[in-house]
């Protein structure tokens, strides 16, 4: 089971995800072409830095706690997960808190 | 130290996109901040969980050393530019869509 260590950490963001789109309706659904949008660059730029920072060992993953499908030869496969996960809960934040702020007056926004 | 270097220049570059290409202005609301103080106890969660179990290790030569949660300090740095890249990245293609759709 060690292997999914990783990615249970994925799976807890997923966990959080759905349930706060589902508890704050936000119907994250129907954006998703902004959200494939935003997710675009951040994917092209993170990735880049972490692929460069591999090959250039300033980091690395344990082989024996990742599933071993790895991208580009180097990358694991939960770091585009990673890349993709939290974006989508930056997001389902960021609305969750402006519905919030907007149901109960005083917004937080200006 | 490079880790630290890229990790305060993807800051600076974030903050950059945010005033002056994107033009979202994200981190002059409080919305943002408020965003980003709930989603930083999450980031140290994880990055605790990652750490404290050896699923990523860090070259002591690229970071200075000082770490938080079990991860390096320049982790926050990473966090930060990626939360606010994605929330100005998000309000300015939700702006371009408004702007295309009235047309």
């Amino acid at each position: 089971m060690a292997k999914f260590h990783y990615a249970l950490v994925l799976l807890f963001i997923a966990v959080c995800a759905v349930g706060v789109n589902a508890g704050f309706r936000l119907k994250i659904s129907r954006h998703w072409r902004i959200f494939l949008a935003t997710d675009a660059v951040i994917l092209a730029l993170y990735t880049a830095w972490d692929v460069w920072a591999i090959e250039n060992h300033n980091w690395r993953f344990d082989s024996k706690q990742i599933v071993r499908i790895n991208l580009f030869g180097i990358l694991p496969i939960e770091e585009i997960l990673f890349f993709i996960l939290v974006p989508l809960m930056t997001v389902l934040t960021y609305l969750a808190l402006k519905k919030l702020g907007a149901k109960y007056g005083r917004s937080v926004a200006p | 130290m490079i880790y630290s270097d890229i990790a305060m220049d993807a800051v600076l570059l974030a903050v950059l996109a945010d005033l002056f290409v994107l033009r979202t202005q994200m981190i002059t609301r409080g919305i943002f901040w408020l965003t980003y103080g709930l989603i930083l106890p999450f980031q140290l969660l994880t990055n605790w969980w990652l750490t404290s179990k050896n699923i990523v290790m860090y070259s002591a030569t690229e970071i200075i050393g000082r770490r938080l949660a079990g991860a390096p300090i320049e982790d926050l740095l990473f966090g930060f530019s990626m939360i606010l890249a994605t929330l100005s990245l998000w309000e300015f293609f939700l702006a371009l869509n408004r702007r295309s759709t009235k047309k």
